[in-house]
């Protein structure tokens, strides 16, 4: 019998942490009918898309109304401020990409009549309260896609 | 429409598995064919399998076909997998139970498989953070321990829920689970262990939550007209409830309010034609400490609110208002998505037959419900069996 030849060969190179994998959409406009609203966040601006025909506010953005299908839609301010509903921290258990945020703050956010999960920074866990304001702050990564998050606001007493 | 019954199943230990996805199936495939008489895979003419996420966890799509030929079914008539997260298993059974109930299909074959520990395991949390919407809610590392931790905050602070409380519910299925030898935790705990296991996501800590586990079940379906030819001794499936509303957090019915849990356990009991006094048994899913409080109030055996008290009272305890998570729950047996809700099936089939261990058995049982929940709590499945055909 012929001798069984043994070959190391390599491990495909180290993969930096693919687009579909960091969590962030794509958002210009050639992969979403929605870039507005990344536009929007990049002028400080939270917004989502309001049915012209029913008047019915939507979040996420949408391009059809679910309620009346109309694609008739227009852009809302939500505002810059709003209030924390409930709170948590991440402390084990993140996903690729939020190792190294460990331990990060999550929120429920009551802001322009909705209430939206972010991110809450510039808090430990500790710091926060129910009801606590909450300011928009936008994030950017080095690509050039944008996300929002609130910072706790310190009460002053 | 027929009536359908399950006439048996298998299941391998669940856990961390040394084991592949699919060393799984086969182990569960061959326990459930030796568990029923006069059915080979030959006679199997539907196979649904439920699996959750076996492209991230296991880097294999098409599971279907590949779970047929492990197990030696050629399907004729139906095969397809089913995915709904948390509920992939119970999605099968509905799936399989279609088949049978419409006459597609004499012999079904509901499956379900998960393998969850990888060599690392943010990628295994990656998968879990794409459940919810993930260009909105997971983009913010929302995946389950921190949604439950909220909604366990919001709880406590509108109701008075407290974290001993929620504790209680994990030395309940944990004591369960020592008596199930498929069950992944083997030991008792305290609520003082609870506490002092590592936090997770206030006010989560490790032993609020069900594992990371590896595991797979199947159970075989026929029309309960022919079930006697299988066994002494089927189960037979009598109705059942699933509602959804919203996905996204902000298009929550509710944070603290599980409607869609009231909705599909009103269809449960108006499909099955049963009150809520009629179920000896509910093998509901304890995701996480606080979705087992929501649920006693949801299903109506406490009121709103109260779900904290009625642990603490005991009355869901063998013996008390109602015996939930008499298995071991989630939280006592792990939680491989795609298989869970064949546990539970498999489970009450068992108590049915009075083969489980006496110290976890509800004697005299004659009907039980399992539900799953899935997502942000935003969709609710049910499903009610009978130990007699009604």
């Amino acid at each position: 019998m012929k001798k069984v030849r043994f070959e190391k060969v390599k491990r495909t190179e180290t993969i930096k942490l693919p687009y579909m994998l960091d969590f962030y959409p794509l958002e210009d406009e050639k992969n979403t009918r929605i870039s507005q609203f990344f536009n929007n966040l990049k002028q400080g601006r939270l917004t989502t898309t309001r049915c012209k025909k029913c008047g019915k506010v939507l979040w996420p953005p949408r391009i059809v109304c679910p309620t009346c299908f109309s694609d008739e839609l227009e852009w809302i301010d939500l505002g810059t401020e709003g209030e924390l509903y409930a709170f948590t921290e991440m402390r084990l258990g993140a996903p690729l990409g939020f190792v190294e945020d460990l331990p990060f703050c999550i929120g429920i956010v009551r802001i322009g009549g909705l209430s939206i999960s972010a991110r809450i920074d510039n808090a430990k866990y500790e710091d926060l309260k129910i009801g606590q304001k909450v300011q928009l702050k936008i994030v950017g990564l080095d690509d050039g896609r944008v996300f929002y998050r609130f910072d706790a606001v310190k009460e002053n007493h | 429409m027929r009536k359908v019954a399950i006439v048996g199943g298998g299941a391998t230990n669940c856990g961390k598995r040394e084991a592949s996805f699919r060393d799984l199936v086969q182990e569960a495939g061959k326990a459930m064919f030796e568990n029923v008489k006069n059915i080979s895979p030959k006679d199997v003419e539907a196979l649904i399998v439920g699996a959750a996420q076996p492209e991230r966890f296991a880097f294999q799509a098409h599971v279907a076909p590949l779970v047929a030929e492990y197990l030696g079914i050629a399907p004729r008539k139906v095969l397809a997998r089913t995915e709904l997260m948390c509920a992939s298993g119970q999605a099968a059974i509905r799936y399989a139970w279609a088949c049978v109930a419409s006459g597609m299909a004499d012999v079904a074959v509901a499956f379900g498989a998960e393998k969850m520990y990888m060599p690392d395991m943010a990628e295994a949390q990656t998968s879990m953070t794409c459940v919810l919407d993930r260009e909105w809610d997971g983009i913010n590392g929302l995946s389950a321990p921190p949604f439950f931790a909220m909604t366990a905050q919001r709880h406590m602070l509108d109701y008075g829920t407290t974290k001993e409380q929620m504790a209680l519910v994990s030395v309940k299925n944990r004591h369960y689970s020592t008596m199930n030898p498929l069950a992944q935790f083997q030991k008792e705990v305290t609520v003082e262990d609870v506490f002092k296991s590592p936090i997770v996501a206030p006010p989560l800590n490790l032993f609020d939550c069900s594992g990371i586990t590896d595991g797979a079940a199947g159970v075989v379906l026929v029309p309960a007209e022919s079930a006697k030819k299988y066994t002494d001794a089927p189960m037979y499936i009598i109705g059942s409830g699933q509602a959804s509303i919203g996905n996204a957090i902000n298009n929550l019915a509710s944070l603290t309010e599980w409607i869609p849990l009231k909705l599909a356990v009103e269809e449960t009991l108006r499909s099955a034609k049963i009150t809520l006094k009629d179920i000896d048994i509910a093998e509901l899913h304890d995701c996480f400490t606080i979705s087992e409080i929501m649920e006693y109030e949801a299903f109506g055996w406490a009121k709103k609110g109260r779900g904290g008290k009625f642990i603490e009272n005991g009355e869901p305890y063998i013996g008390g208002t109602i015996a939930v998570n008499p298995r071991g729950g989630l939280l006592g047996c792990g939680h491989p998505l795609g298989a869970t809700a064949i546990l539970q099936a498999l489970d009450i089939l068992q108590q049915f037959r009075g083969e489980v261990p006496k110290e976890r058995h509800v004697g005299g049982a004659e009907i039980a419900v399992t539900h799953n929940l899935s997502g942000a709590a935003n969709v609710h499945s049910i499903l009610a069996y009978s130990r007699s055909v009604k």
